[in-house]
């Protein structure tokens, strides 16, 4: 009862998305399968549009999340987030398309050799660099995320930088067969790996990564091998990670370079920040928030003083500009400043009780 | 004895590279060729890397935004020099040699000024948050990058202007030389000893390597370290502005010109030691002979990507053998 109490919240979200589909199919009066044509179905109307938007927040959330388990809650840098998101992206795509095997088998085991695969990387990364302190992990993870990015857009088997499409998707998982399943398939690992993670933070382990946060040296005084740690919250962050990429796959059904660059380091980067870091909404709202703003304003111009400006152009810059923004004035983000401003209003409220009403002075005696 | 061993990997890579080239050259006029052009990319590499080297040895930001600054500087220069764009001077200097040197000149003095903002404004409020310093930097970089894009567009521009100086060459062993590539390798080691000696010889260079050590000791005894702080920073990205500037006539300008010599720029201070000017000066010639020999041994294979990804490997190597890099210290 106390744990549905302090969820509220969070369950009346996740009902309002497993609803959201047929919510708005009856508003824009659309069917929330798609419209079937022949054996096929046709994915046209608001409600799949719509699925779509809220798939490709959903993998960016994930994106984000795992980001935020290194960099808000291990206190762990990296920039090259992205080469764990493509990477798995690649090896997914390999499996569905230049293998033998059929594709129920193709999907799990490519899967398994993503997952397995980058946190194999995220580990051997973090063993060559973690060892030394200050800066040469974000320095190697920028570094290794950008040679796999040029090894990517020129790798001939890969179709270099156009990249392959996947076709081979078994019908009931097809993002344009079968949105629906997709959707509720995606929206199950978004709710998990969110439960993840606040059970992982909440853990004695979760403690300790906050530990090396707040002052690593001190963890490692009190006997903890914080390098462990810390390597095994870059493995969990890069599994994770690598099942975002899976997903975006599968969603895309296209796999191409870009998924190795820099953007796709930038956006988890930018989504934690903006959504405040250490926090276990943050991630989410700061994806959730500049995704639909992007859906919303990608086709809109402004006009200013007789010049008109496409929105799609300038996004990039805005995107820094609130970036920049954000990091100096409110750095603990939109959760984080609104957990303190809360806090402060509690401690305001309690200090004028005590004000008003001063406690009986305590018996002598 | 460090240093020993050192030297050792130093001189061991730089005869090997050599080496390598001059045997596989058909002639002693190939082999001078891709010396030059590896002192070159070198000098180009030193001038973006030494300010983020210095500017980490001092205040302990690694400046994501240098290659950017590189970047800028390419693009300022390449406006000044041609025709159309944001600032036309064919008509009112004619001389394209002095249109070169103006070219030069307000590249140094973009990346100075836009260094100070960066400095001064931006990374100022945020000395008591380090880990954000290194994400701003990440994120100006970005900023740059967008307003570049906005301004010039992502089409990329090839140099087009000829001037004396690009274009004259000297005959060597039956090969053509280019006398801008000498030129810039010699203004490039005349500029690693000048600030070399500014570093050991001069007051500021006192305070600074001081600073090095120990930044908070260096403010208790009185010295404004903040000004020089915003000194430092501004001269780093000036001279990372320049190294673009001088390169322009050759890369071009293009929006990918800078992640790709912030890597370079990355292995490069990595390798020699995080915050050691030798090890940054040394590094940068060692890499960009590194990819000159690369680029040559690529030519007529399927491996063209070897150049690219040469300074990584490199980097890779030294730190197996020295894992706190060249002339580093175990921080």
């Amino acid at each position: 009862m106390k744990q549905l109490r302090s969820n509220w919240l969070y369950s009346l979200i996740l009902v309002f998305l497993i609803a959201f589909p047929f919510i708005v199919g009856a508003l824009t009066e659309s069917s929330p399968t798609g419209v079937p044509r022949g054996d096929r179905m046709i994915m046209r109307g608001e409600s799949v549009r719509w699925q779509a938007v809220l798939i490709e927040v959903f993998i960016l959330s994930i994106l984000a999340m795992s980001y935020n388990l290194m960099f808000g809650f291990t206190g762990v840098i990296s920039f090259g987030h992205a080469l764990f998101f493509g990477s798995a992206g690649y090896i997914i795509g390999l499996a569905l398309e230049y293998t033998a095997l059929d594709t129920g088998a193709a999907l799990i085991l490519g899967s398994l050799a993503a997952f397995v695969i980058c946190g194999g990387v995220g580990l051997m990364i973090g063993f060559v660099s973690l060892r030394l302190r200050g800066v040469y992990f974000t320095i190697f993870t920028l570094a290794v995320a950008e040679m796999f990015y040029i090894f990517f857009s020129r790798f001939a088997l890969t179709k270099a930088e156009d990249g392959f499409a996947v076709t081979e998707l078994p019908v009931w998982l097809d993002p344009s067969q079968s949105r629906l399943t997709f959707y509720y398939i995606v929206l199950a690992l978004f709710v998990l790996t969110f439960l993840f993670i606040r059970r992982l933070v909440n853990s004695p382990t979760g403690a300790v990564f906050k530990a090396i946060r707040e002052n690593e040296d001190r963890a490692l005084a009190i006997g903890y091998n914080t390098l462990r740690f810390k390597l095994m919250a870059i493995v969990i962050a890069g599994m994770l990670a690598a099942l975002a990429g899976i997903l975006q796959v599968l969603l895309n059904k296209k796999i191409g370079p870009e998924m190795l660059s820099v953007g796709y380091t930038i956006d988890p980067l930018l989504n934690t920040i903006i959504g405040g870091i250490g926090t276990f909404a943050g991630p989410v709202i700061g994806t959730a928030g500049l995704h639909l703003l992007d859906t919303f304003f990608r086709d809109a111009t402004l006009v200013i003083g007789g010049s008109t400006i496409q929105v799609a152009n300038v996004w990039g810059l805005v995107l820094g500009l609130i970036f920049i923004l954000v990091v100096i004035v409110f750095p603990q983000g939109v959760v984080g400043t609104w957990q303190s401003w809360r806090l402060k209003r509690q401690i305001r409220h309690l200090e004028s009780r005590m004000a008003v009403e001063p406690s009986p002075a305590p018996e002598s005696g | 004895m460090r240093r020993h061993t050192s030297v050792l990997v130093i001189i061991a890579i730089i005869v090997g590279l050599l080496a390598y080239s001059f045997f596989n050259s058909r002639s002693l006029g190939s082999f001078g060729i891709t010396v030059l052009s590896g002192l070159f990319q070198g000098m180009l590499l030193f001038l973006v890397a030494s300010g983020m080297s210095i500017v980490f040895g001092l205040m302990d930001i690694l400046n994501m935004a240098q290659g950017t600054y590189f970047m800028v500087g390419t693009y300022v220069a390449y406006d000044i020099q041609h025709a159309g764009g944001l600032i036309d001077l064919t008509a009112s200097v004619p001389d394209p040699n002095l249109r070169f040197f103006i070219a030069v000149v307000g590249a140094i003095l973009v990346g100075a000024g836009l260094g100070a903002i960066l400095e001064r404004g931006l990374l100022r409020p945020l000395y008591a948050r380090p880990v954000f310093q290194l994400v701003l930097t990440f994120g100006v970089a970005l900023v740059l990058t967008e307003i570049i894009t906005l301004v010039w567009s992502t089409t990329p521009y090839s140099w087009t202007e000829t001037f004396g100086v690009r274009e004259g060459f000297f005959e060597l062993f039956g090969q053509r030389f280019s006398t801008y590539r000498l030129f810039v390798v010699g203004m490039g080691f005349l500029l690693i000893i000048s600030i070399a000696l500014l570093l050991q010889r001069s007051r500021i260079g006192i305070i600074i390597r001081a600073g090095v050590e120990d930044s908070e000791m260096v403010e208790s005894l009185g010295i404004n370290v903040r000004a020089v702080f915003t000194l430092v920073f501004t001269l780093g990205c000036a001279v990372a502005a320049l190294g673009g500037a001088v390169a322009a006539p050759f890369l071009g300008a293009s929006t990918t010109i800078g992640s790709t010599f912030l890597l370079q720029a990355i292995a490069v201070v990595v390798l020699g030691g995080m915050g050691s000017y030798v090890g940054t000066a040394v590094g940068s010639i060692m890499v960009g002979l590194a990819i000159a020999v690369a680029q040559d041994a690529a030519i007529g294979t399927s491996f063209s990507i070897l150049p690219s990804i040469t300074p990584m490997l490199l980097l890779i190597l030294i730190l197996l053998v020295r894992p706190s890099g060249l002339f580093g210290s175990n921080r």
